[in-house]
């Protein structure tokens, strides 16, 4: 019994992924930057660290959804600035707020419509609907600025108790995460219909009595709500509206989740190994910056790492 | 002989005090072509942010591998600080155009304790948390090369964009003789110096019967403007002048005029020795609006001039006015490449090193 636990969370065929090598490297990685760096063990710069990995953590958690199922979302990084632009706009939070996460939960929707409902590839459904909902954005603010409510900012950068804001926002985040993924009978199901889809059985799910439809639909809506999350934290960590600020999320989202092992032809993933993963990404671009290497070579390094970390998480089959 | 003492103990008091007086802000040079702003400017004052050396220098570059002006702006900052025995550890960071990364780039910057913060920003927006937090640590701010909405920045340095999109819609305005049909290439959609760029070429427009025709962002890169001149010729070939917000896309639209076997326009261009040899070769109508990559290096100065104590404006303004092809052909170097901006301050052997043909 102890055995199959602990293959369970650590055999190299784990259904959660081999997400203890983006750990391992994430702490050699600041093993190194503590003895090397004068500033990376500063409370100071650990704060900024929590506070830069957060937006992404939260994105990544929504895409972790979708790439589970075998899907992919592309218009995370386009509603991340439609929130932020809409923020911005002159009206109070309260009528704000709740506008944002109506609108991201139905653009959610749609991704997801067109996905089951109209069969279009996952990829080319959410890019279509990144491009409008970019497009969307520049129109309500074609240039960075105005101001974002007090509040927002307030929920984001604050302090209680001499605890920053951040620490609270990652506790509440990954417990959602966590209960959505793996702690319900939906995040089962999101596996059971991955697990089909990368197994080249895509009614695997649907043979058993799970409404994958419906399920799926609701993924993209999940993942855009995640995506709105992490734009409303933006929005207050820079205290405006910027129709572009988003626009690497998408891509960081997916490789901080393929660096997590999650697999993106689906059924393998876990919360950790994402977390995990945004925290590497995260830790590279704090760890160069404080490094102080060549602001021309850090694109570079990085690639190189993430190249290194995903191919250490190949396999062959599917996990237990 | 007590009057002689007398005079010598004055002169010698004056002489004293003339030397240990601060140098004014109108003394401190920070590149050719920079000025006090005329109006509403206000004073740093001396000694503000003296410091003993050596000192820690921090910049937050909104984007290095942008384009070869960008690339130019990294070295040229590269450059001031590495000349100067008094900087200790120059740190610059690459926000790549990534509002959210500036905002963690400063972040990063401010966890090593410098003791000047310059930023490029990204957007008027995305350095201004930064800004505040520096401000707040008693850490002059010099921002340059983009506005900021938080106005709590020490000293800035602006190219004054209005200015250069002016001196380029002016040219085309007197070549037309006021009337006639532009084409308009941009730069990057939604960045603050395009939008201004722009205004000035409205500006210069105004009142006039010139009717711009096609227009469309080519992101002041090569291959994105040819592909639009391209684009723009198939739809409607007539074209009596070219309005381009960079050099790379000035030559990448006179290579598809070229190609099609046009005669080429009156079209604007800027500092850059690729076009210039262009233009010089060419010969047609143009214009340069000097945009000068050293204005990173006068941000350098600026952070020096604060750490040494000196006084300086609150606001530069950089308005040169345009040059004619007799001014290019001073400045164009044929043993360099096409990707090197003038003016520079680039010294030779480092053009050499970075951009030398051979």
């Amino acid at each position: 019994m102890a055995t199959q636990s602990f293959k369970t969370y650590f055999g190299r065929n784990s259904r959660q992924g081999l997400w203890y090598v983006p750990l391992l490297i994430t702490v050699v990685g600041a093993v190194i930057l503590t003895v090397y760096t004068d500033d990376f063990a500063s409370p100071q710069n650990l704060s900024n660290l929590l506070s830069q990995a957060m937006p992404l953590i939260i994105v990544a958690i929504g895409q972790m959804i979708v790439i589970v199922i075998g899907g992919m979302d592309l218009s995370v990084g386009a509603i991340i600035s439609l929130t932020t632009a809409l923020l911005a706009l002159d009206a109070p939070a309260f009528v704000l707020v709740p506008a944002v996460f109506a609108i991201t939960a139905l653009i959610g929707l749609v991704n997801g419509y067109s996905i089951v409902k109209l069969n279009v590839h996952p990829i080319i459904a959410t890019l279509s609907v990144q491009f409008i909902v970019v497009g969307f954005a520049r129109i309500l603010r074609p240039v960075a600025g105005g101001s974002v409510p007090d509040i927002v900012v307030s929920c984001v950068a604050g302090t209680v108790f001499g605890i920053p804001l951040t620490v609270f926002w990652a506790v509440i985040v990954l417990l959602l995460g966590w209960k959505l993924i793996h702690g319900s009978r939906y995040g089962l199901h999101l596996f059971a219909i991955g697990g089909g889809v990368s197994s080249g059985q895509e009614d695997a799910a649907h043979n058993f009595g799970i409404s994958d439809q419906r399920n799926v639909i609701l993924a993209y809506v999940c993942s855009a709500l995640f995506a709105a999350l992490a734009g409303f934290y933006i929005a207050g960590r820079i205290s405006s509206g910027d129709p572009g600020v988003g626009e690497t999320f998408a891509l960081d989202s997916v490789t901080a989740v393929a660096i997590g092992g999650t697999q993106l032809s689906g059924g393998i993933g876990s919360l950790h190994g994402t977390l995990f993963g945004a925290i590497l990404m995260v830790l590279l671009s704090n760890g160069m910056n404080l490094a102080n290497l060549s602001a021309f070579l850090q694109g570079a390094i990085k690639g190189a790492i993430l190249l290194l970390v995903v191919s250490l998480q190949s396999r062959k089959k599917m996990g237990l | 002989m007590r009057s002689l003492l007398k005079k010598l103990v004055v002169g010698t008091l004056l002489a004293m005090t003339a030397a240990s007086a601060p140098v004014l802000a109108a003394d401190v040079w920070l590149m050719d072509g920079v000025e006090p702003r005329p109006e509403g400017n206000a004073t740093v004052e001396a000694g503000k942010f003296k410091k003993d050396g050596p000192w820690v220098i921090a910049m937050s570059h909104f984007g290095v591998n942008a384009n070869t002006w960008t690339v130019q702006t990294a070295h040229e900052a590269q450059g001031i600080a590495d000349g100067d025995d008094r900087i200790g550890k120059f740190i610059m960071l690459d926000a790549n155009f990534d509002q959210a990364k500036q905002v963690a780039d400063i972040e990063d910057l401010l966890a090593q304790n410098p003791d000047a913060l310059i930023v490029m920003p990204v957007t008027s927006t995305s350095a201004d948390a930064g800004i505040q937090k520096a401000i707040d640590a008693g850490i002059p701010v010099v921002v340059h090369t983009g506005r900021v909405e938080n106005q709590n920045f020490t000293v800035d340095i602006q190219g004054g964009a209005e200015n250069f999109g002016k001196v380029m819609g002016d040219f085309l305005v007197e070549q037309l003789d006021g009337e006639g049909k532009i084409w308009v290439l941009r730069g990057l959609p939604s960045h603050p110096e395009d939008i201004n760029r722009y205004n000035g070429l409205m500006q210069a427009l105004e009142g006039t019967s010139i009717e711009i025709t096609q227009e469309d962002h080519g992101s002041w890169v090569y291959d994105l403007g040819k592909k639009l001149c391209e684009t723009f010729y198939l739809n409607d070939p007539n074209v009596d002048g070219i309005w381009s917000s960079g050099a790379d896309m000035t030559r990448a639209c006179v290579d598809v005029l070229k190609q099609f076997g046009a005669d080429i326009p009156p079209i604007t261009g800027e500092g850059n020795n690729g076009f210039f040899g262009q233009w010089i070769k060419e010969g047609y109508p143009s214009i340069v609006a000097e945009y000068s990559p050293s204005q990173a290096a006068a941000g350098v100065r600026a952070a020096v001039a604060l750490l040494e104590g000196k006084e300086l404006h609150k606001h530069y303004i950089y308005e040169p006015a345009g040059w004619n092809i007799e001014k290019a052909k001073k400045y164009y170097r044929d043993d360099l490449t096409a990707n090197v901006w003038w003016p520079t301050e680039l010294p030779e052997d480092k053009l050499q090193e970075l951009y030398g043909k051979k």
